[in-house]
């Protein structure tokens, strides 16, 4: 099997590689946001509970995780693509499992996202990023993202492959975009007014991602608390979005 | 090779095939002959495990199309309707790839596909992206696809639909080819009733999901009467002594009956004992169209389109 998810792996990253236009747009608005964000809101820090951490160190996670839902889409459009063009059955007529079809684009898709991370990071790095716990910072943050992209890649596959249509691939992306703010995306957690958004927040995921991502970035040293809580978020949204991808493998042909 | 057991596949409660058995023998050539919506796709679908069926079963190669997926898959090749290909990557490229799917080394799977792109004349087109092929040239780097791990049994859905003449033909050839050189069973789906009495060692006819009829094409002619022969004669009073010497009658200058027991030395005999001579005569065969409208009550509507 894992001789054919590399296998599918690598046919899915030149397809991504020939069509720049499928990732290029969703880069730019990333590093976009990194601007926006650290040049508009930046003065915010200053206020006790940042605790003396810089702005751009603060919102860096929120930049790659908006990068990482942008670029996730693009797997199950990818996929759809291939339902449509008709190779999706080809490859299901293939003794490669499900699993394997399907891990190829996320794995390839998570790819993706580790190279954006990285850019992500080197336009951080010429704003004037420093982390303070330096090199495993910087690597656990990349961890985070990968994990929570591979993740996401898996829903936009499982999306794609149940509705066999590229805007409903792209739309059920979109409704997760929400979840990113409705989290501790500005301001952390004591900063937060309303009441449901405070809860709104606890219960999601992605709050669990940035908190591990500032764990490790903000901080004077690591918090391992919340470091492993956002690794294991990550880890468990992987698994549950593979599953959820290859189970709505059989069957996903063409509809006439 | 192939045999399917009262084979039911229903979406939302219609059928869209019911209750289709069928043996396919091997190094035969089957066709599945009947218009669209038929249930021919469907059908395909199920032996080739990409659809489960509602009821019955079928075995390919002696594997159970649900119980043993990955080995029907293995022995078997695919065309389907639709062609099968990524237009991002280049012939070769999906080749090699099609090659590794099927367990083959990384050199195996490129001798392979070199060998493959010469069968079907692809060669100088390898390495360009394949959605810069022609309609003709897709088709047959998909059957070079179908044929990389060297199946037993090929499906084809209605491999020529679409294509010009001239690219029909050469499917049509490559088909032969195959059948007859390596012995590959073939089942194949068509609308086109000259496709299946061309190709086809032995044909079902289907429509709204059941078999009407099945046989060679020589026995499907059959159930609509033997060779029709059609004579016309010089004046109307040849005609009717023609017409008697067969204990039939004349419509004017024309005389026109079904051969039956008779052959046509039988006829042209005695036609020369009476001294008589046609101006022209012709014995017409049966088509299939004749026996479509036959089993089902319905005229056909496939036909070979016009294609510009």
């Amino acid at each position: 099997m894992w001789t054919e998810t590399w296998l599918f792996t690598k046919r899915s990253m030149l397809t991504t590689i020939r069509n720049p236009f499928s990732f290029i747009p969703n880069l730019i608005i990333s590093v976009f946001f990194l601007l926006v964000y650290t040049s508009g809101l930046s003065s915010v820090a200053s206020l006790p509970q940042f605790e003396g951490s810089a702005y751009l160190n603060f919102i860096l996670p929120v930049s790659i995780v908006s990068g990482a839902v942008g670029g996730a889409g693009g797997t199950g459009q990818a996929l759809v693509r291939d339902i449509e063009s008709g190779y999706f059955a080809r490859l299901l007529l293939t003794p490669a499992t499900r699993t394997a079809i399907v891990l190829g684009p996320m794995i390839a898709g998570m790819l993706q996202l580790l190279v954006q991370t990285l850019l992500i990071f080197a336009v951080a790095f010429l704003l004037g990023l420093s982390i303070p716990v330096g090199l495993p910072g910087f690597l656990f943050t990349v961890l985070l993202a990968i994990g929570f992209g591979l993740g996401f890649a898996g829903y936009s596959v499982g999306v794609a492959l149940k509705t066999r249509n590229a805007q409903a691939a792209q739309a059920g992306t979109l409704l997760f975009f929400p979840l990113i703010f409705l989290s501790t995306t500005f301001v952390p957690k004591e900063l937060i007014e309303a009441e449901w958004l405070k809860v709104a927040a606890t219960f999601n995921p992605t709050t669990y991602i940035f908190e591990g991502m500032r764990a490790v970035l903000t901080q004077p040293t690591i918090d391992w608390g919340a470091l492993s809580a956002g690794l294991a978020v990550a880890g468990a949204l992987s698994v549950v979005m593979i599953v959820f991808a290859a189970t709505n493998a059989r069957g996903a042909l063409k509809q006439k | 090779m192939i045999e399917a057991e009262s084979l039911v596949k229903t979406y939302e409660n219609v059928p869209a095939v019911d209750g289709v058995s069928f043996t396919v023998k091997e190094g035969e050539v089957f066709a599945f002959l009947g218009p669209n919506g038929a249930g021919k796709s469907t059908t395909v679908q199920m032996l080739t495990t990409l659809v489960r069926p509602t009821a019955g079963g079928a075995r390919v190669n002696n594997f159970d199309v649900v119980k043993q997926e990955k080995d029907v898959r293995l022995s078997i090749g695919v065309a389907l309707q639709e062609t099968g290909i990524d237009k991002d990557l280049t012939g070769r490229e999906l080749l090699v790839l099609q090659g590794r799917l099927f367990k083959m080394t990384k050199q195996e799977a490129e001798a392979r596909a070199e060998e493959l792109l010469r069968v079907v004349s692809l060669t100088d087109a390898a390495d360009r992206r394949s959605g810069t092929y022609s309609g003709g040239m897709r088709r047959r780097l998909d059957l070079a696809l179908t044929l990389v791990h060297r199946p037993t049994v090929l499906f084809l859905d209605e491999p020529t639909t679409g294509l010009d003449p001239a690219s029909r033909i050469e499917i049509w050839n490559e088909v032969r080819r195959l059948n007859e050189q390596f012995g590959t069973t073939i089942f194949l789906t068509t609308q086109y009733l000259e496709e299946a009495d061309e190709l086809a060692d032995r044909i079902a006819i289907i429509n709204h999901g059941k078999i009407v009829s099945e046989g060679t094409a020589e026995e499907l002619k059959r159930l609509v009467g033997g060779e029709t022969i059609a004579m016309t004669f010089h004046t109307e009073q040849e005609a009717s002594d023609a017409a008697m010497a067969f204990g039939k009658t004349a419509s004017g200058l024309h005389v026109s009956f079904e051969l039956d027991a008779l052959t046509l030395t039988d006829v042209v005999r005695r036609l020369d004992e009476r001294m008589l001579q046609p101006e022209r005569l012709t014995v017409k065969q049966p088509s299939l169209d004749d026996v479509f409208l036959k089993v089902t009550g319905e005229s056909y509507e496939g036909g070979m389109p016009n294609v510009d």
